[in-house]
């Protein structure tokens, strides 16, 4: 579907010079001499490098349809992540790196959501957190009472987050997986 | 739209404020004279690349077309025909179809000044001195660069897309051959004007490398395209009009002002009629400015700049709306 660049959102999946992107920045600016610009960060899809561009806000980009399915994530090894859909139970592939960081968060089993386009899966969406049991932390030291101190704390996929002093192995802790940082202690 | 309110953002609004009461110390202590203006004006200068708001004013039978003024230019010019001096207007600008993002807004704080019998150069002096006095004289630091306002670094703007661009200086003012140019590059060239590819292989790949060497960067002498209302250089190829950068943020936009009203009239004819092409509001030429140039303005110069943008590079903050306390977004949301 072509659509103008100054309609580019943020998350959104381009055809650009043969490749695939996703837009993570769109941002309107207006340099005062010629038309309007649409100041971008594009992440190739194929690649996983970020570039920026700035398109003309009136100039033809192609964006595809995309459909979001929900997926079992299966496992991973050194260079994919293996998913698969629980309606076709059809298998995708999708590079560590086009997953990134979330990968660390992601527990086998769990669904997840991921952008097809084409019958060919794109990336994952992440998602805005998750719950991870902490399997190893260090007690907190009785009388520390620095507000907003914080300790490391290794969660069930491997992974250490830090998180408050009162979380004891054995809690649940809500992550983003995007940023990996704390978000509360829940009850399961 | 959404009303926010960012008590979070009171100290960076304090070094906002501040600069506003040290500039006008400082302008005040070098005769430049302040002047209040009105933002709601029947006629506006026409300006292709921008789109104002238009309101009405309503009496009985009586109904007017005003405009918000993207710029105080119009009144100002006026006044200095009037021989009032040096002068400078600080306060609101409006320019629609600006959604919010990190350096724009369609309503902002303004600083625009004039001096008489003075050139582009000689604004940059002053300019200089200002920052120097806003920065009590150290240097700032600006998302981890280091910034003294010790000295300009200058640069032409065709050194700079030799340098930056790798487009030679032939290349660069000849439409055909920098289409060609750009085309190869992998910019998009069907349909679209000199002016509009220019501007995006500008900001593209000139823009972030200014201002980058620990010192303010002055881009100086645009193509002819660009002039607006300054005067050309000896063979009308450059206008006499410089952009001043920090960390690749411009932040004001100077001219030596053109003071021939024919050449005035025949430029704001082609904005005009470009404004019709990109169908956007229609609104009266403001012809008593040509008037205020027939009565004679003497040779000037004057800069415009971007006050939230400066104050948000004094704050150390990468978008203009963490220097306001109350801002209205423009998602749709």
């Amino acid at each position: 579907m072509k659509t103008n660049a100054g309609n580019l959102k943020k998350g959104e999946f381009i055809m650009y010079q043969g490749a695939i992107w996703q837009v993570q920045k769109a941002d309107f600016y207006s340099p005062g001499k010629g038309s309007a610009l649409m100041k971008s960060r594009i992440k190739n899809l194929l690649t996983s490098k970020n570039i920026e561009y700035a398109f003309k806000s009136n100039e033809p980009v192609d964006v595809l349809e995309v459909t979001c399915v929900e997926m079992e994530y299966l496992y991973k090894d050194a260079e994919n992540v293996f998913f698969m859909d629980q309606r076709s139970y059809n298998q995708y592939t999708l590079a560590l790196s086009v997953v990134g960081d979330v990968a660390k968060f992601m527990k086998e089993g769990n669904t997840y959501y991921v952008y097809v386009h084409d019958e060919k899966p794109l990336t994952m969406r992440p998602p805005t957190s998750v719950k991870l049991k902490v399997m190893e932390t260090e007690d907190a030291v009785k009388g520390d009472t620095v507000s907003g101190a914080k300790k490391a704390a290794k969660v069930e996929t491997g992974v250490t987050v830090m998180v408050p002093l009162f979380v004891k192995v054995g809690d649940v802790v809500t992550v983003n997986p995007e940023t990996g940082e704390y978000g509360e202690r829940v009850k399961e | 739209m959404r009303i926010n309110t960012h008590p979070g953002n009171i100290k960076n609004h304090t070094i906002l404020q501040r600069l506003k009461r040290k500039t006008r110390e400082f302008l005040d202590e070098n005769s430049f004279l302040e002047v209040d203006l009105p933002v709601l004006s029947p006629a506006l200068i026409p300006e292709s690349y921008l789109e104002v708001f238009k309101t009405t004013f309503i009496f009985g039978s009586q109904k007017n077309n005003l405009y918000l003024t993207p710029s105080p230019e119009l009144f100002l010019k006026r006044l200095l025909a009037q021989n009032v001096g040096d002068v400078y207007y600080l306060g609101k600008s409006y320019r629609n179809s600006d959604p919010t993002s990190t350096l724009h807004s369609f309503e902002f704080t303004m600083l625009e000044l004039y001096q008489m019998n003075k050139n582009y150069f000689d604004i940059a002096e002053i300019l200089l001195s200002l920052l120097n006095y806003l920065s009590d004289g150290k240097k700032i630091t600006y998302k981890g660069n280091s910034i003294s306002f010790s000295q300009w670094e200058r640069i032409s703007v065709a050194q700079a897309f030799q340098r930056f661009a790798d487009v030679s200086t032939g290349d660069l003012f000849n439409h055909e051959r920098f289409l060609k140019v750009a085309e190869k590059k992998g910019y998009h060239t069907q349909s679209f004007s000199y002016e509009d590819v220019w501007s995006q292989m500008y900001t593209q790949e000139i823009e972030p490398r200014l201002g980058m060497n620990g010192y303010p960067t002055l881009l100086y002498d645009y193509p002819k395209e660009f002039a607006a209302l300054a005067k050309l250089n000896t063979y009308n190829l450059t206008a006499q009009r410089f952009e001043f950068y920090i960390c690749g943020v411009e932040l004001g936009d100077c001219y030596t002002e053109l003071t021939d009203w024919k050449e005035q009239n025949i430029r704001f004819k082609e904005e005009q009629k470009r404004r019709k092409q990109s169908n956007r509001i229609t609104h009266p030429i403001d012809k008593g400015f040509i008037q205020a140039l027939q009565y004679g303005l003497e040779p000037c110069a004057g800069i415009a700049i971007g006050f939230d943008r400066l104050a948000s590079i004094f704050a150390n903050v990468s978008s203009i709306e963490e220097t306001q306390v109350i801002t209205i977004s423009t998602d749709e949301s």
